[in-house]
């Protein structure tokens, strides 16, 4: 089975967020990419389905500039990938998902892929629509929301749930096929050292960006902004359980109004 | 531009969900009294949800009424939520922000050759073209995106906009037929769903309140007293990893970074400390309240409101008093 993992290259959740000089998107100066949240299961989700697949492979693909771009390809190769497509996004990109899905697209049509992964949404513009603009794009189905993607050997279909407001959902579906990773079976897993120091000379596949669609619709970044810093919690004063109880929800009704 | 606003639909038990009347709410919010507002709704029957987008003055309705919906991917669908924005002239799309709305926004982009956004809080004219805010990194920053070309699919945060008022009007429906989808989009098939455990309240991601529970509560026995808070409020349940870790509530409760990102009118975190990735799925809930013994937690710091002392003792006297308030 041929598996692509996508996979973007993030902040590190504990970048401190600040806007760029020119106000419209992250500034990115001094910041560490990696590789987090829903792609790290989709990773796992895909180095599992190797392992439980014989003659499987694994590539995982980034869109992105030079050096996050690679680091993030390496960080994935030392976990287990067999092999990395880099699209070289050229300068810092604030790009439209839709614009990325058209890239990896452009890439994947002649790559071979009977399962493309996803995370649910990356975890800077938590936009979730790479899946299913790619899905659009290779002509084939797209599931977001998936957990637990196992393979079916012996009626060759695809087996997951999805998680929707009120039900789990159980679907099965032959390849190819797009998905977008809630969860994987496993947590996901630590990339040893020893592989950590291979992946350092691991080779890169690049490629270049297929050419902007001049027709395309697309959305663009105009501002970044910081939510003004929370006051903190006002705190409710109160000598009795009772007493807290009551004030409480006097400022929810009088001053918050949330509730009638 | 003066197109129409088309509002997707989504069933469930054969009516529409809430999050489907807030985006007729917002598509009033956003346009001109003369532009015309179209529903659409696909499901094996939709005489009923075309019903109530007359009551919310809606009069326009594009239905797909086919058995093939009751089990249909949502990347089929896709064609037909195309085909009804070409039939009804609309420049804008509007989608509720569900996980089936999430699931098409993407799709529908690159199909109906539309800029796509999702998990936005506003929506604007702006010299010319449709801009909206959406907030980003867990409701850490937010973002506002300018949306270029002739149309825009924009799926939008729940609650970000109030359901419309009842206006009831007749309403006109009209079969959609789009030029079929490959057949290869038809052939993922659900063979199977069954309810995921919430409490008896509402959906967490549909609830305009929300009570979630920690580790503070002890054990397992204790949670009934978020259940009954949550019960007084008409409010969904929710959890902190470290309970559905440790198995004292399902995972399909879990609020966070790994679990579901919420933003309901009101969240109460009862024990929880508010570890950055408990926060990123509840910060951008419009008020925040926090029952911890710790002053010094972390919850406090985005919290709203706080009464710092013993859930034990605070969240029954509070259910008590809300009891009380909502008899009275
Ligand atoms: C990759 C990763 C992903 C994660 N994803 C999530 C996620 O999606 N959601 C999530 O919630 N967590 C997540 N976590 C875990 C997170 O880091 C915290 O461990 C977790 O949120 C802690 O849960 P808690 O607040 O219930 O427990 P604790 O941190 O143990 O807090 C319990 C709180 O209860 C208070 N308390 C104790 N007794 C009382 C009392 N009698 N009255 C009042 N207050 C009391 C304490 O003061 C304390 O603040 C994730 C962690 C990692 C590493
Ligand atoms: N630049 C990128 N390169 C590779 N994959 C990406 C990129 N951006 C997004 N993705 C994939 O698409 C998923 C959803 O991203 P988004 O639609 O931006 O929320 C991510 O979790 C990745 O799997």
């Amino acid at each position: 089975m041929e598996i692509v993992v996508c996979i973007k290259p993030v902040p590190e959740p504990e970048t401190r967020l600040r806007a760029a000089p020119d106000g419209r998107i992250l500034d990115p100066e001094g910041v560490k990419y990696v590789l987090t949240g829903y792609d790290e299961s989709a990773v796992e989700q895909a180095l599992l389905l190797k392992e439980s697949v014989p003659g499987s492979k694994v590539r995982a693909v980034s869109f992105g500039p030079s050096p996050r771009a690679e680091e993030t390809l390496r960080a994935a190769v030392a976990l287990g990938c067999d092999s990395a497509t880099w699209i070289d996004s050229g300068a810092e990109p604030s790009p439209d998902p839709v614009d990325v899905a058209r890239a990896l697209a452009g890439t994947l049509r002649s790559l071979p892929h009977d399962l493309v992964l996803c995370g649910k949404q990356a975890g800077d513009d938590e936009a979730g629509l790479v899946a299913g603009a790619l899905g659009e794009l290779l002509g084939v189905p797209d599931f977001g929301y998936v957990v637990d993607l196992r393979w079916d050997a012996a009626r060759s279909v695809f087996t997951f749930h999805r998680m929707t407001e009120t039900l789990q959902e159980s679907w099965e579906a032959p390849g190819p096929l797009v998905i977008g990773l809630q969860q994987a079976w496993n947590d996901p897993r630590t990339a040893k050292l020893p592989a950590i120091l291979k992946s350092r000379k691991a080779p890169i596949d690049k490629v270049p960006v297929p050419a902007p669609d001049a027709h395309a619709s697309r959305s663009r970044a105009t501002t970044f902004a910081l939510p003004p810093p929370r006051a903190g919690a006002k705190l409710i004063e109160y000598k009795t359980p009772e007493e807290a109880a009551e004030r409480l929800v006097k400022v929810l009704r009088e001053e918050a109004k949330v509730f009638p | 531009m003066s197109g129409a606003v088309l509002v997707v639909g989504e069933l469930r038990e054969g009516r529409l969900v809430p999050s489907v009347t807030e985006a007729v709410g917002a598509a009033r919010a956003i346009s001109g009294p003369g532009t015309p507002i179209v529903g659409f709704v696909a499901g094996p029957s939709t005489d009923a949800a075309t019903k109530e987008f007359g009551r919310l003055g809606v009069p326009d309705v594009r239905t797909a009424s086919d058995p093939r919906f009751d089990r249909a991917p949502v990347s089929a669908l896709a064609a037909f939520v195309a085909q009804a924005a070409g039939d009804a002239g609309a420049d804008l799309v509007l989608v509720p922000g569900t996980t089936f709305g999430r699931d098409l926004v993407g799709r529908l982009g690159i199909r109906w050759n539309a800029a796509a956004v999702t998990g936005v809080t506003e929506v604007q004219r702006a010299d010319g073209a449709w801009q909206v805010r959406r907030p980003i990194f867990g409701g850490r920053a937010t973002e506002t995106r300018r949306l270029d070309g002739a149309r825009a699919v924009v799926g939008l945060r729940p609650h970000a906009y109030a359901p419309p008022p009842d206006a009831p009007v007749d309403v006109r429906s009209t079969a959609v037929a789009p030029r079929e989808p490959p057949a290869n989009l038809w052939v993922p098939k659900r063979v199977a769903e069954e309810p995921v455990a919430s409490g008896s309240g509402p959906s967490l991601t549909d609830a305009s309140i929300v009570v979630s529970g920690g580790r503070g509560l002890r054990a397992p026995e204790n949670f009934h007293l978020v259940d009954e808070l949550a019960a007084s409020l008409g409010a969904a349940v929710g959890a902190s990893r470290a309970v559905t870790d440790a198995g004292w509530r399902p995972s399909s409760l879990q609020v966070g970074q790994t679990g579901k990102a919420v933003s309901p009118q009101l969240y109460l975190a009862v024990g929880i400390s508010g570890a950055i990735q408990h926060i990123v799925g509840m910060v951008s809930s419009r008020v925040i309240v926090a029952i911890n013994s710790d002053a010094t937690a972390p919850i406090f710091k985005v919290a709203d409101y706080g009464v710092v002392g013993d859930l034990f003792q605070i969240v029954p006297a509070l259910t008590a008093e809300i009891r009380r308030v909502r008899s009275a």
